[in-house]
């Protein structure tokens, strides 16, 4: 079967290898301010990564050349970026406006948008969890959240 | 050598402790009847919270998670024909068909029973075999612990099957990740970029997360799974007392079982999903009516649920005694370890011998228990664990893994660090890039260095130092056999094939 990808530099695979080959020559650079023996590891470790990213583009290139087409990494793109944009936001408005807050508007909010849509069991759920959570950890073990960096605290 | 082993006995039976055991099978049942989720990721997401916590309370939630999340598979896949772990998969073969039967109840019965059974035996196991063990690998200096780490790291890049480049890859990336923070002997700064956070190296608990706890949250929004619902009413569950005679004639199926799944945990890379294979197959070969299987035979799901719990223990046989966990739960396990200050390998018997063996009988209790917490009346209750949204599951882990790697210092940054491991590895989960040796080159990788550098001085930069002796040989041998095994047998099998 033909390629359907427009590039075969596209593949995910072949994405892959060219991703670690940058990062592991990247991280090359500062070993040779490293005393020998400290740089031993590390760089054996990022040359080995190198080698085997070089292998396993040639591989792909192979598969692509003989007209194997390569599997998506995910049938919902949309889905899994709306995922991880949600999580990364979570964590920084835990960071910048508090712990608090951000949990309380996240749990329904994720909830939502991926389908459970039950206002009731999204309130029910919200107030279960943050109020375990302040229980357990803030008023049983006195674990402190942040209290967020955009009111200065 | 076992006197060690009646010593732990009575810490375990305190309060705390007993009561994590039970928390912990409660709580793995729960997770393992999730599907998308697994024992790996519950583990993962708990080992920040017990930092706090004395070593066998957090040691004895594990043990319970990981008992309990093995039974806790067959729930979805009786009731559903979906796996709730992938150490199920064999268990929805004759399961489904049973429920479908209305036998639900009846196949949960032999699925808890046999669990345990598979549990029980596994424990004993590695009671029996991890002491003895501790005691040899004492004898080892730095280049033999040194060729233990680089034997652990073959092991589970080779023998796990799939892309040995792939494995290798994942190997590097956890060595490479070992190395970052100050260095053990000079002290300088090793690719910590001026980041204070980063000078005592990478937390385990922080890639642990990342890592087996992400993806499973992405894919659990990312597919919604839509089943019309599971009535506990229909599952036809009687009581376990009862349905215990019916259940005498598998006792050879359970001593197989047992047999299988005790000697793939100990293989590293092999895993429950192998030795559930292995133990249906095994048992329907056997069979007096092979034919029946696939229908609805309660032998089916005796042999596959046995042997997936027989692989929990035995994988940390191993993984205590040398540092190299048979399955990635072990390996996430000896993460958990770490976290306590417990250094898997040799010295661990040595030193905390009340923790260790209070661990093995953890495992013990925490099979045991499973009877009692599984039964008819708890079958029942997790059955309807299956209705619960899962986009709403999702958002509330993703509120656990940031509670537990903000724990661990008190700092956002850990935080992100997790959410990049989480996005490397999804991408590698998603591109068949074992996980495993991630985590082991991260445990192994600072310890290997140390061990080398340590040899090297001794030999004084000779690098010989590390082939001078038998036991080094051995290994040395041991892990070329382990890195072309796997090809020399793929070869062989071709040419009988060819022949």
């Amino acid at each position: 079967m033909p390629e359907s990808r427009k590039s075969r530099l596209t593949r995910p695979e072949t994405l892959t290898a060219l991703g670690i080959l940058l990062v592991a020559a990247g991280f090359l650079i500062p070993t040779s301010e490293l005393r020998p023996i400290s740089a031993l590891l590390p760089a054996a470790m990022l040359i080995g990564l190198i080698v085997l990213a070089v292998l396993l583009l040639l591989a792909d290139q192979r598969k692509a050349a003989a007209g194997e087409e390569a599997k998506p990494v995910t049938q919902s793109p949309k889905r899994v970026v709306g995922a991880f944009l949600l999580i990364v936001s979570y964590a920084l408005a835990t960071d910048f406006i508090g712990f608090y807050v951000s949990t309380a508007v996240t749990i329904p909010l994720v909830a939502w948008l991926f389908g459970y849509r039950n206002p009731l069991g999204l309130l029910v759920a919200t107030v279960i969890v943050v109020g375990t959570i302040w229980a357990i950890f803030d008023f049983g073990m006195s674990q402190d959240f942040p209290t967020g960096r955009f009111w200065g605290r | 050598m076992y006197s060690d082993l009646l010593h732990a006995l009575p810490d375990v039976f305190a309060l705390t402790n007993f009561a994590a055991v039970i928390i912990g099978v409660i709580a793995g049942i729960v997770v393992g009847a999730m599907p998308g989720l697994s024992a790996t990721m519950a583990i993962s997401v708990l080992v920040p919270f017990t930092f706090g916590l004395e070593p066998l309370v957090a040691l004895g939630l594990m043990a319970g998670i990981y008992n309990g999340a093995m039974y806790g598979g067959a729930i979805p896949a009786v009731l559903l024909r979906i796996p709730g772990t992938p150490a199920a998969v064999a268990t929805t073969f004759d399961g489904y068909p049973m429920a479908q039967k209305g036998e639900g109840g009846f196949a949960l019965q032999v699925a808890v029973v046999s669990s345990a059974f598979g549990g029980i035996a596994s424990a004993f196991a590695l009671m029996l075999l991890a002491p003895p063990l501790s005691k040899v690998t004492l004898l080892f200096g730095p280049s033999e612990v040194f060729w233990v780490a680089v034997f652990g790291l073959a092991s589970i890049i080779f023998l796990l099957g799939g892309n040995p480049v792939k494995g290798l890859i994942s190997a590097c990336f956890g060595v490479f990740v070992s190395v970052i923070g100050s260095d053990p002997i000079y002290g300088n700064d090793r690719f910590t970029f001026g980041q204070l956070e980063m000078l005592d190296g990478i937390n385990i608990v922080i890639l642990l997360v990342g890592l087996y706890a992400l993806p499973p949250v992405i894919d659990l929004l990312e597919t919604p799974l839509k089943t019309g619902g599971v009535s506990s009413s229909k599952l036809g569950t009687e009581s376990l007392w009862k349905a215990l005679p019916r259940m005498k004639g598998f006792w050879k199926t359970w001593l197989r079982g047992s047999f299988l799944g005790i000697w793939i945990g100990i293989l590293p890379g092999a895993g429950g999903s192998m030795a559930a294979f292995m133990s249906y197959n095994e048992a329907r070969r056997t069979s007096k009516n092979p034919e029946e299987w696939g229908e609805g035979e309660p032998e089916g799901v005796a042999a596959a649920e046995v042997a997936n719990n027989a692989d929990t223990a035995s994988a940390l046989i191993p993984a205590l005694t040398l540092g190299i966990p048979g399955t990635a739960v072990a390996a996430v396990m000896l993460g958990g370890l770490l976290v306590h200050g417990l250094q898997p390998g040799p010295m661990l018997f040595r030193d905390n011998p009340d923790i260790v063996f209070g661990f093995m009988w953890q495992f013990l209790f925490g099979a045991i228990l499973l009877i009692i917490l599984g039964g008819s009346l708890a079958t029942n209750s997790f059955a309807r664990l299956l209705n619960l949204p899962r986009p709403l599951l999702g958002s509330v882990i993703i509120v656990l893994m940031l509670i537990g790697v903000y724990s661990i210092h008190g700092r956002m940054f850990d935080v992100y660090l997790m959410l990049g491991f989480g996005a490397v590895g999804w991408v590698m989960d998603r591109l068949k890039f074992p996980l495993p040796p991630v985590v082991l080159g991260l445990i192994l990788g600072g310890f290997a260095e140390e061990n080398l550098r340590l040899a090297l001085r001794i030999g004084r930069g000779d690098p010989m130092v590390l082939f001078q002796n038998t036991t080094s040989l051995i290994l040395v041998a041991l892990t070329v056999a382990v890195i072309i095994g796997p090809s020399l047998k793929k070869r062989f099998i071709d040419s009988r094939k060819a022949d």
